[in-house]
């Protein structure tokens, strides 16, 4: 009985000290999340509720209740619109680029003769897709397609889709090389992936007749829903802190503007932020009943 | 009379065999057995890449002849290309615009030291996710992926009252710190990556340590950090390049100092011309005259971590392969 009661006592001693070399090693994590995440997170909650008034040595707060959210529909005249125009250019960026990036990783999985070399050319986008150098080659409308005026597609555009829908298309194809520099990550996440398929499998399909276009439907492809999702996840968190973002921009502005002030800035960022969400669980989701319904779980 | 008729036939039946066969053999090199090895296939996979290729060069090519473009080629619309004559001046003033040497060591500080430092933490703290065993590991999951999704624009102003509170604010120490607390940039990504790769590693390895009377820290450091190599390497690089690319924080933290090469580049028009950015905004919208010092600058700014990638390109890709970024 003693002994039993002993061992159990070093067993329950040897769990705590396990569990404390796992609190052990994220403990900077930990630290770093309540300092630099949850605080901020919560002060600039509280921030969006009130009107900030920075004054002497800190700021003033007068809480406003949901003011700052109204006046984000109701006063501001430039919020709505650009946020509106910007959802409905992401709806249309999202799908191009995650569908761009599984061609291009469709091809670069192929083996053929001089792969690498295009590999490399087909990464350098993560390189420098990000930042200033982006921004100002944007600026000398150096990231338009070359075919998109040689060949006058504007009119054709506008005359077959109509007008409505016309603005967002030309407003995509007037950045797909922001299209194209933006599907870096997706890329190499997609080769990643393709290195999950076993090949045997691949084998087994041929030898049952199989061409390779069925074998792109009915193994390629499922096995790659996953990753689908994972870009898709990507590429809005991504899209979402774009440097040429027109709604951040705005948000920006309203920071150091004396009668809007920081407060109504925090509250224009979490509007922007719930929707941005929204449309991340909307993609979990469908992802997730996609999955199911194959009768994986994954 | 027979023989002849049966030979004919003979002949002719052979004769189709043969032109068959032939066919066949033209139609297995065109289309291929598979998908990728007929040459019709094969042709139209480089086409295809070669055009995508060119679209993803373009702003490349673009930058780099910009660059050497003196004022009268910029303004000639015949001058596409290839200038007339190099000139090396755009690239001088944009050396002493952006103040290179100087904002190269603070972006170079910067960077190498703060990717160093993730590649430690998040590895540490996807080891600890992916292998050891403690309670609210689900939750601490979850806030890492929180993480990821919660845009910077959201907490920049308490970032900034508590940075200028702890006095960090205009120094290399405003993106260390971050980094050492496992906040540095997109660092959940990084967890997720290495929380990913450890997974996969069979646990046989740490019971053989264990037996042998490892530490965990010993462990950690001395036998799952090597096997991760090729994971540190992606994340190292990843890291590197966005440190070294991130513009908005050291727009709102380093502002006076300590400039990084993404802040000068945006005040290069101040600094040529003297004026204040919104005039020159305002005025001169995009200044033809400024162009090529800022393609120059451009350059420069790219040039190193294109440098960094050619040499580790290789390892790189394979390591992408190999961490298993599986779900």
């Amino acid at each position: 009985m003693k002994i039993t009661r002993q061992r159990h006592k070093g067993f329950l001693r040897y769990q705590l000290q396990q569990y404390g070399v796992g609190y052990l090693f994220i403990l900077p994590w930990a630290i770093g999340f309540c300092m630099l995440i949850a605080i901020p997170l919560g002060w600039s909650l509280f921030m969006s509720f009130n009107k900030v008034v920075p004054s002497q040595g800190g700021f003033k707060y007068n809480f406003i209740g949901l003011q700052n959210f109204k006046d984000a529909f109701v006063k501001d005249n430039v919020f709505p619109i650009q946020l509106i125009e910007y959802v409905q250019e992401m709806l249309i960026m999202i799908p191009v680029i995650v569908i761009f990036s599984l061609l291009v990783s469709l091809l670069l999985n192929q083996s053929f003769p001089g792969r690498f070399l295009f590999r490399a050319v087909f990464f350098l986008p993560v390189i420098f897709a990000t930042g200033q150098v982006l921004t100002e080659l944007f600026s000398q409308n150096a990231g338009k397609i070359p075919f998109l005026d040689q060949y006058d597609l504007e009119p054709v555009i506008r005359s077959y889709v109509g007008q409505e829908f016309a603005k967002p298309i030309l407003s995509v194809l007037n950045k797909t090389i922001i299209v194209l520099w933006y599907s870096g990550v997706q890329i190499l996440i997609y080769i990643a992936g393709y290195q999950t398929i076993p090949k045997s499998v691949y084998e087994a399909i041929r030898i049952d007749g199989a061409s390779p276009w069925d074998s792109f439907w009915k193994i390629t492809l499922p096995a790659m829903v996953p990753f689908i999702s994972l870009n898709a996840l990507y590429t809005i968190v991504d899209l979402f802190t774009f440097p040429l973002n027109p709604v951040l921009e705005h948000v920006k502005n309203n920071m150091f503007k004396p009668d809007t002030g920081y407060g109504y800035a925090t509250a224009l960022a979490w509007i922007y932020f719930a929707i941005i969400f929204v449309l991340l669980a909307l993609v979990l989701w469908m992802f997730n009943r996609s999955t199911k319904r194959r009768g994986d779980g994954r | 009379m027979k023989a002849a008729e049966i030979y004919r036939n003979t002949a002719a039946h052979v004769n189709r065999f043969i032109w068959s066969r032939r066919m066949q053999r033209v139609k297995m090199a065109a289309l291929g057995q598979h998908t990728n090895d007929g040459w019709i296939a094969r042709i139209m996979i480089y086409f295809l890449l070669s055009v995508l290729a060119y679209l993803y060069l373009q702003p490349l090519f673009y930058i780099v002849s910009t660059m050497f473009k003196n004022l009268n080629d910029l303004l000639d619309p015949t001058v596409k290309w290839i200038p007339r004559t190099i000139d090396l001046e755009n690239l001088r003033t944009a050396w002493l615009g952006l103040n290179y040497p100087e904002a190269f060591m603070n972006t170079i500080t910067i960077a190498l030291a703060c990717s160093v430092i993730q590649v430690f933490i998040c590895a540490m703290t996807g080891y600890a996710l992916a292998k050891l065993p403690f309670p609210g590991k689900g939750i601490v999951t979850f806030l890492i992926m929180l993480t990821f999704l919660v845009p910077p624009q959201i907490i920049i102003i308490p970032l900034y009252v508590v940075y200028s509170k702890l006095g960090l604010l205009n120094t290399p120490l405003v993106f260390i710190i971050p980094a050492f607390l496992g906040q540095g940039i997109r660092s959940a990504l990084f967890i997720i990556i290495f929380r990913q790769f450890f997974k996969t590693q069979p646990a046989t390895l740490e019971e053989a340590a264990k037996l042998d009377g490892a530490s965990s820290g010993r462990l950690f450091f001395k036998i799952m950090l090597p096997l991760a190599r090729s994971a540190c390497l992606v994340v190292f690089l990843f890291s590197f390049i966005w440190y070294w690319n991130m513009y908005y924080e050291p727009s709102m933290f380093l502002q006076n100092d300590y400039l990084p090469l993404s802040i000068s580049l945006n005040r290069l028009d101040e600094v040529l011309t003297g004026l204040p950015k919104g005039y020159v905004d305002a005025v001169l919208g995009s200044n033809p005259v400024s162009e090529a010092p800022k393609m120059a600058a451009a350059f420069l700014i790219i040039f190193p971590p294109l440098l960094v990638y050619v040499f580790l390109q290789r390892w790189f890709v394979e390591g992408i392969e190999r961490t298993g970024l599986v779900e």
